[in-house]
């Protein structure tokens, strides 16, 4: 057994999934609250990633930033989860609100159209051209932690790092705040929420808040650690964070950490002792296997129903 | 509501067939039919969107340099119509249905990629359409003359795959390589060759394989050992080859990234050390073309290019060319003008002339130059 090696996917492996987790939330998120799959999440991802470029073009560069890297870094992500939380807010008015009392149809082929939406407006705004952060100009790849045959970036650190403050944050809200009761709330009973008092659209305009601004900032990691980002990139980046919110239970929030961790340690070791060809392939089987088993996914809950 | 959904569902049905089969009946459209030549298009067929859009745009701009020049010198009144293949085989074949149908189109400047060539191939030729291609290298595209109506203006892999073992195991004295593809018609078949060879000179070779789509290499690095001296990565994707590279040293290899011709990007393939070959020499650096290279600079507003542009503006220029005779007499077919494309003999701004042989490509066969990458800056190896 090659240790070395083994010991490296995992730091992959994780770093990925903490993208696929803070995109998983997102979903999780939104579902919970109005039992809507929000398809064009991905390509709110893909407008953060480009927000943060922007930013990155704006203050200097990779190779000539006007402020310290470290102060670049947040001010991207910053940048990135105001405006894509914006973005969601401005999805949820005009995409999913004038329908909430339609069929489950109409709102899921109304987020097909945003989602196209979106892709073809930045597509029209920045071209087709893969844009590049350079972020190993940005931060030379000796800076880390450099441990035997180990090597781990600071940057991959600092996808983890930032992804488990933003979990751990949404967790504090979702269960310590009056927001997060009001979220709770109107996750449990939509209609028994608003009769005790909770503004309803509000909570739910604050979760897409949330859960865009989320996106937003994994759209900026994603550019950070892989480098490159492009107008079609949230189709992959959405789907593999949809899939595991359903592999972690969708709804719950240490349920899309656990659930994008194994997806990003699956695809990661797959890769490596497989073959590429077959990630995305053992990733879907387990979604398939998850759902046989455990159809309200790992850390689920099934619903109680009144009958 | 349940009766009404199905009934909605069946009428988008029933759209969707009447259109396809709109889209599917132009293949009909009669080789022999005659263009009356006032109005006649080059159709382009190459990744304008997608992980290699960087190429088809770079090659439609050299193409529009191409026809507003052609235009203007002879009086000529040539448009381009547009063809996003997406890199995507079955798009391409999509759009090569559409340009057979469009009796506007007399030539064809592409497919820019292997794949689309390959499934473009067939509807041109029962359609007697030239098509040009300014990038496709892969062998087997006129090995048996597959394609009767195909031609290329870029060497092909034949020419390519002992280039790149030549450097590698004589100018880098590389024992221990990894050769990866990335899964396509280009690719696959590259590297197959590069690694046979390459073992055929005692070279310690492991073959790996990517997806066009991945962004992240990690985990195929992470099976890259410490060894090894070259990764050759046989790929149309930039960026991919830059973040290979980076991840490389990023999990602290030694391997330098040896890309092949569809990695020529010095705004996209920048690593700090590494190599690439191309079909074509880097116009920048040759002084014949400075003229030609201030032109497109002036065309372009000082557009990036490589080394894509310039074959497929070769290809425009041969495609117009051979139409022009063709519609000399007042009409012409699309017949005729593969047979004038066939006969070209013309002046290459590459250098030399453009000519094709019996299979249809260059006359000769020509050259790939290997290019050494430092600091994201080019220069030629070979």
């Amino acid at each position: 057994m090659d240790w070395d090696k083994l010991v490296q996917l995992l730091v992959n492996g994780v770093t990925l999934g903490s993208v696929y987790a803070l995109v998983a939330l997102g979903f999780s998120m939104v579902y919970g609250i109005l039992k809507l799959l929000n398809l064009a999440h991905g390509d709110v991802l893909m407008v953060g990633a480009f927000i943060g470029w922007g930013v990155l073009g704006w203050l200097g560069g990779s190779q000539d930033p006007s402020v310290a890297v470290w102060l670049l870094i947040v001010l991207m992500v910053l940048a990135a989860m105001a405006g894509c939380g914006f973005l969601g807010v401005a999805i949820e008015r005009f995409a999913y609100r004038p329908l909430r009392r339609a069929p489950r149809i109409a709102p899921l082929i109304s987020a097909l159209g945003v989602s196209f939406f979106i892709q073809n407006s930045v597509l029209l705004l920045f071209g087709a051209n893969f844009q590049s952060y350079d972020s190993f100009d940005l931060v030379d790849v000796e800076v880390g932690v450099h441990w035997g045959p180990l090597n781990v970036w600071i940057l991959r650190i600092v996808v983890f790092a930032a992804a488990a403050v933003m979990m751990l944050g949404l967790w504090i809200l979702v269960t310590r705040s009056k927001l997060g009761k009001a979220m709770r709330a109107t996750s449990f009973d939509r209609e028994a929420a608003a009769m005790m008092g909770i503004d309803v659209d509000r909570v739910i305009v604050k979760t897409f808040f949330i859960g865009s601004a989320l996106a937003g900032a994994a759209g900026v990691l994603v550019g950070l650690v892989f480098g490159s980002i492009n107008h079609f990139m949230g189709f992959n980046y959405g789907l593999k964070g949809f899939t595991a919110a359903v592999v972690g239970g969708i709804g719950s929030i240490p349920g899309a950490l656990l659930g994008g961790l194994v997806i990003g340690l699956a695809e990661s070791f797959s890769a490596a002792y497989i073959s590429s060809t077959f990630q995305d392939l053992i990733v879907f089987s387990l979604l398939i296997v998850v759902m046989l088993v455990r159809p309200t996914g790992l850390l689920g809950r099934a619903d109680i129903k009144k009958v | 509501m349940r009766k009404g959904l199905v009934a909605a569902a069946l009428v988008v049905l029933a759209a969707a067939v009447v259109v396809s089969a709109a889209v599917a009946r132009p293949t009909a459209v009669a080789a022999s039919q005659q263009a009356d030549c006032t109005s006649v298009s080059l159709g382009f067929l190459g990744p304008l969107t997608g992980p290699a859009a960087f190429i088809g745009n770079e090659q439609l701009s050299w193409l529009r340099f191409a026809v507003q020049k052609y235009n203007a010198q002879r009086n000529t009144q040539f448009e381009v119509a547009l063809g996003d293949t997406e890199l995507k085989a079955p798009v391409a074949r999509r759009v090569a249905r559409r340009f057979v149908g469009d009796r506007d189109i007399m030539a064809v400047i592409g497919g820019s990629e292997s794949q689309a060539v390959r499934v473009s191939g067939n509807l041109f030729e029962a359609a007697k359409l030239a098509s040009i291609s300014g990038s496709a290298t892969a062998v087997d595209l006129t090995k048996q003359r597959p394609y009767g109506t195909f031609f290329r203006t870029v060497p092909n892999d034949s020419i390519q795959g002992p280039t790149v073992v030549n450097y590698v195991s004589r100018n880098l004295k590389a024992d221990n390589v990894v050769v990866i593809d990335s899964q396509d018609d280009y690719s696959v078949p590259l590297a197959k060759a590069v690694a046979g060879k390459l073992r055929a000179r005692g070279v310690d070779v492991s073959r790996e394989s990517v997806s066009a789509d991945d962004t992240d290499f990690s985990s195929i690095v992470a099976n890259v050992g410490g060894n090894v001296d070259v990764v050759v990565f046989a790929t149309q994707v930039a960026t991919a080859a830059n973040t290979l590279s980076n991840q490389l040293r990023e999990q602290g290899k030694r391997a330098v990234v040896f890309g092949t011709d569809g990695a020529y990007s010095p705004s996209q393939y920048k690593p700090r050390t590494g190599y690439v070959s191309a079909f074509a020499p880097d116009l920048h650096s040759v002084r014949a073309a400075r003229g030609l290279v201030r032109e497109y600079n002036r065309f372009s507003k000082n557009a990036v290019f490589g080394t894509f542009g310039p074959p497929t503006y070769m290809a425009g220029w041969v495609a117009m060319d051979a139409i022009r005779k063709a519609c000399a007499r007042g009409g012409a077919t699309r017949a005729e003008v593969t047979r004038n494309v066939r006969s070209t003999n013309i002046p290459s701004v590459l250098g030399g002339r453009t000519r094709f042989d019996k299979k249809g490509d260059l006359f000769g066969g020509g050259t790939f130059t290997v290019f050494k990458i430092t600091s994201g800056k080019y220069a030629v190896a070979t």
